[in-house]
């Protein structure tokens, strides 16, 4: 029997698909440190995101791919993760450098639940092992940092000669918010202009460090803040949260509209307040009806990222400044937003690889 | 996105002109009065004339710089200072100027 070559290997690999890419892991340069001795064969899928949902498929599809090569007799395959930036737009400055990818939570009404939402799903990415940061932009109501419990107050740190903000680090997540800089309980009444120059300082002046995924928890609605947003920042794509009833998917396609406009790409819905397990009975109920955010989802084309039931553990926690995900990681709606946030992840990939071969707008000058 | 976006844009300062080449292979190559004169802003357009409808005749136009606007537009930043002009790529396509496309009328 011919002994197995590297070439051979690397041909029956062309043959596997990311499943979510849908190009082979050959070409995507997923396939790292690939050694054929002896008939032993190992390497390592470098995955585009350690959340990834579909390892498991892809381990499996390896399998069945060598399995046809001649002279295989031992396989190992390890996996390992590194996250690719999906910011598109080509901006000259990007003043967040070292975030790979930023990702807007947002909705087109208040009170979907997002602030939570946002909070839960940068807890559920890191828990997946990516490094993940949390900025929470909504300005009429910051509620971040009583969400996460954070206490301390940005620190300044020496960088590149200058000095910047050190975020506080809450549940280990490196935590900013427009609350910080504010007096509590005062209200915020700035106009436009003033919002745009304080996000920026926000943006500009923290230092976050190398990050797979910065979250942002937007303020509700198509106004100021998302659009300083989508003019001076690259955003990887945009996450919208849903509750089930009517009123509140119109809101979704407001949402949507304005986020086309600005062609930031939405990576996913999420249905929040699905339904209601009751803790006597246990029973479902679907009190604000519940499907509406996937047929929306359907309808317009936009992945549908799963569904969320009201658990009064969730906001009993995040008032305490707990994350549901932190204090019960092992109950039903942390699982919920653990495949939430693989999901996301996936959506991320296939946004960076599509950002990747479209768009790069060169500006040159002759 | 199935609508065309630009990905090069090229300020050829010896003619005075600005080549776009979009992702479908179109190029057009937009004098810079032209661009200065179809300005979007509300200073220019004002508040509710549609877009692109309403010349300012700035005959001693010079572009400055280009600047990318997020993931949807670009800035253009002229001679004289003025830069609130927003230029989304649909705006920019609308624009071009060449005989294929010609859909905005005459400068005058």
């Amino acid at each position: 029997m011919a002994a197995a070559t590297t070439e051979a290997v690397m041909e029956a690999l062309r043959g596997v698909q990311d499943p979510e890419i849908h190009r082979d892991i050959v070409s995507l340069g997923m396939v790292k440190n690939l050694a054929v001795e002896d008939g032993k064969v190992s390497f390592t899928v470098e995955l585009t995101t350690p959340a990834c949902p579909l390892k498991d498929k892809i381990e499996g599809d390896c399998k069945s791919a060598l399995a046809g090569v001649e002279g295989v007799k031992d396989l190992e395959i390890s996996f390992g993760a590194q996250v690719r930036g999906s910011k598109v737009g080509a901006g000259q400055t990007d003043l967040l450098p070292t975030v790979k990818n930023l990702v807007l939570v947002a909705s087109g009404k208040g009170g979907v639940g997002k602030s939570t939402v946002a909070a839960n799903l940068a807890v559920a990415l890191k828990m997946h092992g990516a490094t993940t940061g949390l900025l929470d932009a909504d300005i009429y109501g910051p509620s971040i940092p009583i969400l996460m419990g954070v206490r301390e107050e940005p620190r300044k740190v020496a960088v590149n000669g200058g000095y910047k903000l050190g975020p506080p680090i809450a549940h280990g997540l490196p935590v900013m918010s427009i609350g910080f800089f504010l007096e509590p309980e005062q209200a915020v009444i700035w106009r436009g202009p003033m919002l745009g120059k304080a996000l920026n300082q926000l943006m500009g002046d923290v230092h976050w460090g190398e990050l797979d995924y910065l979250i942002v928890d937007m303020p509700p609605g198509t106004g100021d803040i998302q659009i300083t947003f989508s003019q001076q920042l690259k955003v990887s794509g945009a996450v919208l949260v849903a509750t089930p009833q009517q009123v509140a998917l119109a809101d979704v396609i407001r949402a949507k509209s304005m986020f086309d406009k600005v062609m930031i790409p939405i990576v996913g819905l999420i249905e929040n307040m699905s339904y209601f397990i009751c803790d006597g009975c246990g029973k479902s109920h679907e009190i604000f009806s519940r499907g509406g955010a996937v047929r929306a989802a359907e309808r317009f084309k936009i992945p549908f990222l799963g569904e969320i039931p009201i658990v009064s553990s969730i906001r009993e926690w995040g008032d305490k400044g707990v994350p549901i995900l932190v204090r019960e990681p092992e109950s039903e709606v942390s699982k919920i937003f653990l495949e939430i946030a693989a999901k996301l992840a996936g959506q991320l990939s296939v946004a960076a690889e599509t950002a990747k071969s479209g768009q790069s707008l060169k500006i040159v000058s002759s | 996105m199935e609508k065309p976006v630009p990905v090069e844009i090229n300020h050829v300062r010896a003619e005075g002109k600005i080549r776009i080449t979009w992702d479908d292979g179109h190029v057009g190559v937009y004098p810079q009065e032209y661009l200065r004169g179809y300005c979007p802003c509300a200073l220019c357009q004002g508040h509710d004339a549609a877009l692109g409808k309403k010349f300012i005749s700035v005959p001693d136009a010079k572009l400055r710089e280009i600047r990318t606007v997020g993931n949807y537009a670009v800035e253009f930043l002229w001679h004289d200072g003025h830069s609130t002009g927003i230029y989304n790529y649909e705006y920019l396509r609308y624009l071009c100027p060449c005989s294929q496309c010609k859909q905005v009328g005459n400068e005058s």
